[in-house]
């Protein structure tokens, strides 16, 4: 699992103080640790800066540099921004987050991409907004964001496409979609372009305690169709050890062996089935009762392990 | 060639809820009524008969309502002004429940009068609502909770911000309580799940959708019903509760319904358009499942009727 580590992130309070004070250690010493932690890339998103864009996107990248040699995902909707921080890398091959299928940003951002070889993510969203259904969103990808690479010549191992992982908490029916997204995409091209997803996304507004428990059994779902990228907190240790489980097919626990039916079976066009699971177990039943909220087939609650 | 009409086999139904009690159920109601316990989507009788048809309940306010439609007053007259007197007004045009609205100018002992003064007047099952602020709600539904114990009243209106002690109460006297979510599915079940979680037992909670009127939410209203009853039918045990709505309080509050000057002429007479206005809405809901329908107008509650024994019988 490449993992693009997602903890600059300016909706982060100590980030933006630590920006406020520009404070380098902060920034080199949060860089250093998700990449320990095994982050392969690291997102950076101190929003758009309009005012002092073109002193902070330089000063950001210098600073992470300085530590880190992984790729840099810049992570914001500032074009100019976007330009200023490509100008300043030198380490590894940049990631442009993102584009879509929004007119204007489909023409600036892929440009960018082509002109300082950086790789781009593309979001399967229009103007009109994100389609539910997972045909809708493959075809976004295959009539909008694809052609337009191809129209630049920016080669397809530059793209990536984001499908767009929305909130099981008020928008539940699309957790399936996405899943069936993401399988459908690997087979839209030849070649194939790479897949991401934010994936703690399907856990905003769930409450805190119940967020690292949502994340895991989608990602299980996820990693069955064949995922392979995310952007996501590397200091998740039971994500990191989900991903291991699935990725070596360890089934020597029973959490572990859990975790792989899931994906053996989102995998196999099928849903996980109660009988999979130990349900004298607290763990195992908590996490059937999260298959059954990310799958729609139990309305979503804050509550919903209570139910 | 014969055709087969095909037919969902549902695993889970709706409870049915019985509000009101009579005198040899602890009460002093003339009857009870019981809604819910439908097994199918509503009004599929070839798949099920609908066990309990709706209900109609007929809002009264503890005092005479100076916001009401003057076409509301013009038909309640000097009822309005005293709440045992609408009640039994309420009665005679044909509601199966009285829902007692209380003021944030009633105080504690007012509102114990009012919610007795209604019970004598009529043997109809009560439902009490609460001005709706949170501490006046508390303040007068515990003690009236407390004065009419065993009566099985329905208590309301329960909500995410409030909702311990109106639980509370109801569970120590016997009473039933309204559960108010705004429109959402996943709040409904949530605060059917926090309800529940106080001990509260399921055969006492209504649950209350919120309620769009006609060209104003009203289908989004519509689809959450929807929602909660396909989920409760396919085995959701939190959103297998009775639907309670409030057409009439939403249709009164359109300006289609409350103004009769100052609008196009196109929009034709005032009291036609008025009750097709609250009518409308109230039949909508009850064809996504809402099991009592809270009306005002006493032509609605005829239409509405009508409506319901041809739903049934159909």
């Amino acid at each position: 699992m490449y993992i693009i580590g997602e903890n600059i992130h300016i909706i982060s309070e100590k980030v933006k103080e630590a920006l406020k004070n520009k404070d380098r250690e902060f920034f080199m010493d949060l860089a250093v640790k998700q990449v320990e932690a095994g982050a392969k890339a690291i997102d950076i998103n101190l929003g758009p800066r309009k005012k002092d864009w073109a002193e902070v996107f330089p000063w950001i990248v210098e600073t992470v540099e300085a530590v880190v040699d992984v790729p840099l995902s810049i992570d914001t909707t500032n074009v100019d921004g976007m330009e200023a921080a490509l100008q300043k890398i030198t380490k590894s091959q940049p990631i442009l987050n993102s584009t879509s299928a929004e007119p204007e940003r489909l023409e600036k951002i892929p440009l960018l991409a082509k002109k300082y070889n950086a790789k781009v993510i593309a979001l399967t969203m229009r103007s009109e907004g994100i389609p539910v259904e997972a045909d809708a969103r493959v075809t976004i990808a295959v009539e909008q964001l694809i052609p337009r690479m191809m129209e630049i010549d920016l080669p397809m191992e530059n793209l990536i496409i984001d499908p767009l992982v929305l909130t099981v908490s008020g928008c539940q029916q699309y957790c399936p979609h996405l899943i069936e997204t993401v399988r459908t995409l690997q087979y839209a091209w030849d070649p194939a372009p790479s897949i991401s997803v934010g994936l703690s996304n399907v856990s905003n507004a769930v409450p805190n305690e119940n967020r690292p428990l949502v994340n895991r059994v989608y990602l299980a779902m996820l990693m069955g169709v064949g995922l392979q990228m995310m952007i996501a907190n590397p200091f998740d240790e039971e994500q990191n050890q989900v991903i291991q489980w699935i990725e070596t097919k360890d089934v020597s626990t029973p959490l572990a062996k859990v975790y792989n039916k899931i994906a053996e079976r989102t995998e196999n066009s099928e849903e996980p089935q109660m009988e999979d699971f130990d349900m004298s177990d607290p763990q195992q039943a908590e996490i059937w009762k999260t298959t059954q909220i990310l799958l729609n087939k139990v309305i979503y609650a804050d509550s919903y392990l209570m139910n | 060639m014969p055709i087969e009409i095909p037919k969902d086999k549902w695993a889970g139904s709706i409870k049915a809820i019985t509000i009101g009690a009579t005198s040899a159920e602890g009460g002093t109601r003339a009857k009870a009524v019981t809604v819910g316990g439908g097994t199918t989507m509503p009004y599929l009788q070839f798949e099920a008969p609908t066990p309990n048809k709706p209900v109609i309940a007929i809002e009264i306010k503890s005092r005479k309502p100076e916001d009401w439609s003057p076409l509301l007053a013009e038909v309640w007259g000097e009822a309005m002004a005293d709440s045992a007197q609408w009640a039994k007004k309420a009665e005679e045009a044909g509601a199966d429940l009285i829902v007692l609205a209380l003021t944030v100018e009633d105080n504690p002992e007012d509102a114990v009068k009012a919610v007795k003064s209604v019970l004598g007047a009529t043997g109809l099952p009560l439902i009490v609502w609460g001005p709706g602020q949170a501490e006046k709600d508390n303040e007068l539904l515990v003690p009236i909770s407390e004065a009419t114990k065993g009566e099985r009243l329905v208590l309301g209106i329960c909500e995410d911000k409030n909702y311990r002690t109106i639980v509370a109460t109801a569970m120590a006297n016997g009473h039933l309580v309204q559960a108010r979510a705004p429109m959402d599915v996943n709040l409904s079940k949530q605060l059917n799940i926090l309800i529940s979680d106080m001990g509260m037992p399921k055969d006492r909670i209504l649950m209350d959708p919120t309620t769009g009127a006609l060209g104003y939410g009203m289908e989004y209203g519509y689809s959450v019903m929807e929602r909660l009853r396909l989920a409760a039918l396919q085995g959701d045990a939190m959103t297998q509760f009775p639907m309670i709505v409030t057409p009439g309080f939403e249709a009164w509050k359109t300006k289609e319904a409350k103004v009769g000057e100052g609008v196009p002429q196109a929009w034709g007479d005032w009291k036609a358009r008025a009750i097709n206005w609250e009518t409308l809405t109230a039949i909508a809901l009850i064809e996504s499942g809402a099991d009592v329908v809270v009306l005002r107008h006493p032509e609605s509650v005829k239409r509405i009727k009508e409506a319901i024994e041809e739903l049934i019988t159909a």
